[in-house]
């Protein structure tokens, strides 16, 4: 008797549990993983008192997107996407166009859409950040000259060792072609010829003895680290996470940095919908955008977040200045490549397919 | 019997209740049948929806174009009336694109939701498969074709693109002017298609269906298999060389010695991948373990030495900073890795056939006159055919279809196929692609449970 009344009891308790967490579903929202997604909690989440939101990780592209939205078995709400993803994704419906008005404005009553750094390309996407790929270094690898330009990282004669790139075609051809002498206004001019992209991949060719590749994020540090390569391209907030968290001795060197715009979108179909929507008006404001600043240095995609952190420096979390490790101020974007998803999204699967032989063969 | 069962008028034989015989066997044959069809009722699903269904899906994928042919029906019935294609096609070709667009974009699935725009933005994507910059031609002419007034909202005008249509796209976007763009529709007209098993082997379609060789500089997959099946063998070898004394080991020595060596043999396999593959990156990499041992214990000699008869030579013996091996982030590394990760998969068949080798047969030939060796040879290893033959067969299968390992300590000449699929699964999206190369990767390990079948038959397989 004593184990069926136990029987029954955990039963209750079980479903009463379950339909707790029926009522208040907590919105899945996936992004990169590491200091990134860190941030993303920090600035985001912890600040959000409206609801819950569960932060998982995945490794970029839209296969699971996809494969989620056809199957009609949609799990996720939020997704953290790159440029051309973003564009391609909202395309084929697999996130919703967003009703633009329920953003908030910036304080002085600009639309958010307005209050980008870009044209907003369509109206699946939620400003996130601006990050780059840049080249970075040990400070102690190299005695006497050091490397301060892209030119610089294309040069093994005059600065010794193996280099460390990705392995996917992305803002790599852009450095060659600005290593190689291209004015960085005329980059996709001269890439859209084929004779651009021969001469992108001949400057590739010079330093191709010499290349370690690397797919995930965290790769390039450990690369840099060990020994393995003198210098490697990283994504900067690895770069800076390792500088502003644990005091990594690294130098950045910003010419040539490739920047990429990162955008929240919905998903078409999302469980949580009502839920994410709310989360992301939230997760857009001018407040939010400045305040992932505090844990990371991306910068933000809207301006208007700009005044807010450089009036209050030091602004990073650990009482140091962050304006000077973030990849969109005037002095970093001097030698700074916006790259452009549209040519991507048109070219992405020609280059990448040439770069895969060109590192197979 | 004779006393129960009778015979009827028609000569049957009956049973005690008065029915046929043959009837009544064959009823309760067939019960035993629904009987023993229920008992394998659920693994027969299991295997349906786990396995032939999405292989089937896969198989399907890999030549299915009906996408994009629902979308320009009537511009690739105009693709056939094409005649010289290296010139532009006719007004009625441009004017069948646009008519084309129109249709699609007003679609509207059976609950009356529009997805005629989702449809235009998958056609974009799958056209720039064939030619680079179908995507944002595409969609910057549906934009155009149909704009529509934002105060009345009114569909059909203005249009910014009207009839004649040839001058004015071309004149909106010097693309359309291009042959070439025309030309690549030849590889998407039908709906049904080859052209991913041929982009799979670095293969593709002229503007007339004609297969010819990709441009150079874009050929790929023929290294990449070539690639997969190289590193498969040498690592199904290295484990099959490096796991047979090993088994032989656990199979013969005394039962505490042997079960020590199976904790050995079992831990790492029990261990994560992504573990092993870490610690090997330690090990191996430029600096470290292996290269930094070798750095501090080889003799270094640099200098000139007087031999007699040669002479004065100089000689450098000198395992130097410049020397550390590469042996991560290439294909030794892959090699190296996969070997490792994969090895209790043939020790463990190995093991398990050479249990049951009697070990008088070996002391029967040593007592006939056979040295050890030759009855090692002669009588011990035929006799562990079966296992050596799983053992490849299974390691072989796993290798084929690596992605993790190479992924992570491939660099740049250690990738697999299979980190292709991940590729085009994840990245590019080119789902038709990657289906085509998983079903070659099928086809293979199909042929070659097919040879192992012919060679040493498969009721020779023991895997454990």
């Amino acid at each position: 008797m004593n184990k069926i009344i136990s029987k029954t009891l955990i039963a209750g308790a079980i479903s009463t549990a379950m339909l707790a967490g029926a009522a208040q579903a907590a919105v899945t929202m996936v992004s990169w993983g590491g200091g990134y997604s860190a941030s993303q909690q920090k600035a985001y989440i912890d600040t959000y008192s409206s609801g819950e939101v569960n932060l998982i990780s995945y490794n970029g592209g839209l296969g699971e997107v996809r494969a989620q939205v056809e199957s009609g078995n949609v799990q996720w709400d939020i997704v953290d996407v790159l440029p051309s993803q973003a564009r391609t994704g909202c395309d084929e419906g697999l996130f919703e166009e967003l009703d633009r008005s329920i953003f908030l404005p910036a304080p002085d009553g600009t639309p958010m859409d307005e209050d980008l750094m870009v044209d907003v390309p369509n109206d699946c996407v939620v400003p996130q950040i601006w990050w780059s790929y840049v080249p970075f270094h040990k400070a102690d690898t190299f005695s006497g000259d050091q490397p301060s330009t892209i030119q610089d990282f294309f040069d093994v004669e005059k600065f010794p060792g193996k280099r460390g790139i990705h392995t996917w075609a992305n803002a790599i051809v852009e450095m060659a072609l600005y290593a190689d002498g291209v004015a960085i206004a005329d980059i996709y001019d001269v890439l859209d010829t084929q004779a651009g992209q021969d001469r992108a991949f001949a400057k590739l060719d010079t330093i191709k003895d010499h290349v370690v590749f690397w797919s995930s994020g965290a790769k390039p540090l450990d690369l840099v680290n060990s020994g393995e390569v003198s210098m490697s391209l990283a994504y900067n907030g690895r770069i800076g996470g390792a500088i502003l968290n644990d005091g990594a001795d690294y130098v950045t060197v910003w010419d040539g940095q490739v920047l990429e715009e990162e955008w929240l979108v919905l998903m078409n179909g999302a469980p949580n919908r009502a839920a994410a929507l709310h989360f992301l008006v939230h997760a857009s404001s001018t407040q939010a955008q400045a305040d992932q600043a505090k844990w990371i240095n991306y910068g933000p995609m809207r301006p208007s977040a700009l005044p807010l952190m450089e009036a209050n420096e030091p602004w990073f979390n650990t009482g140091v200045n962050i304006m000077e490790h973030m990849p969109n101020t005037d002095e970093h974007m001097k030698g700074g490549i916006l790259a452009n998803p549209d040519w991507w999204a048109d070219n992405g699967q020609a280059v990448n397919d040439r770069y895969a032989a060109w590192m197979a063969n | 019997m004779s006393d129960t069962s009778t015979i009827n008028s028609q000569g049957q034989l009956l049973t005690s209740d008065g029915v046929p015989l043959k009837d009544s066997l064959r009823k309760s044959l067939r019960r035993t049948k629904i009987r023993s069809f229920l008992l394998i009722i659920v693994p027969l699903l299991f295997l349906l929806i786990m396995f032939v269904v999405p292989i089937g899906t896969l198989l399907t994928k890999s030549v299915d174009d009906t996408s994009i042919n629902t979308v320009f029906p009537k511009t690739f019935a105009q693709y056939e009336l094409w005649e010289d294609k290296s010139i532009l096609p006719s007004e009625e070709m441009f004017a069948a694109v646009i008519n084309d667009i129109r249709i699609t974009h007003k679609m509207e699935n059976s609950e009356g939701k529009n997805i005629g725009k989702n449809l235009l933005g998958k056609a974009g994507t799958r056209m720039t498969y064939e030619f680079s910059g179908w995507r944002s031609l595409l969609l910057k002419t549906v934009k155009e074709a149909t704009k529509v007034d934002k105060k009345s909202k009114e569909v059909i005008k203005p249009y910014v693109l009207e009839a004649p249509y040839k001058e004015k796209m071309i004149k909106r976007d010097k693309r359309w002017g291009k042959v070439e763009f025309w030309q690549s529709m030849g590889a998407m007209k039908d709906p049904y298609t080859m052209g991913y098993y041929l982009n799979a082997v670095d293969l593709r379609y002229d503007a007339n269906k004609n297969i010819i060789q990709k441009n150079e500089y874009l050929k790929i997959y023929k290294t990449i298999w070539m690639r997969t099946l190289q590193v498969s063998l040498i690592v199904t070898l290295a484990c099959l060389f490096l796991a047979y004394p090993v088994a032989y080991l656990l199979a013969t020595l005394p039962m505490r010695a042997s079960n020590l060596l199976m904790i050995c043999v079992l831990m790492p396999f029990w261990t994560s991948l992504l573990v092993r593959i870490v610690a090997w990156m330690i090990m191996l990499q430029q600096n470290g373990v292996v290269n930094d041992t070798l750095l501090t214990i080889l003799p270094c000699f640099e200098g000139a030495l007087n031999f007699p008869f040669i002479g004065e030579t100089f000689i450098d013996l000198c395992f130097g900073e410049e020397d550390r091996l590469p042996m991560m982030y290439n294909f030794t590394g892959t090699i190296i890795v996969m070997t490792q990760v994969l090895l209790p998969f043939m020790i463990l068949p190995l093991y398990s056939v050479m249990k049951g080798v009697p070990p008088s047969y070996m002391k029967a030939a040593q007592n006939l006159g056979a040295t050890p060796t030759w009855a090692f040879i002669k009588v011990y290893m035929p006799q562990t055919v079966p296992g050596i033959g799983a053992g490849c067969i299974l390691v072989f299968i796993v290798a084929i279809g690596y992605y993790i390992s190479p992924e992570l300590v491939g660099g740049k000449d250690g990738l697999m196929i299979g980190n292709f699929v991940a590729r085009e699964m994840q990245q590019t999206l080119n789902w038709g692609l990657a289906a085509a190369m998983g079903a070659l990767l099928l086809t293979a390990v199909l042929a070659l449970y097919w040879a192992y079948d012919r060679l040493v038959g498969l009721n020779n397989l023991k895997m454990g």
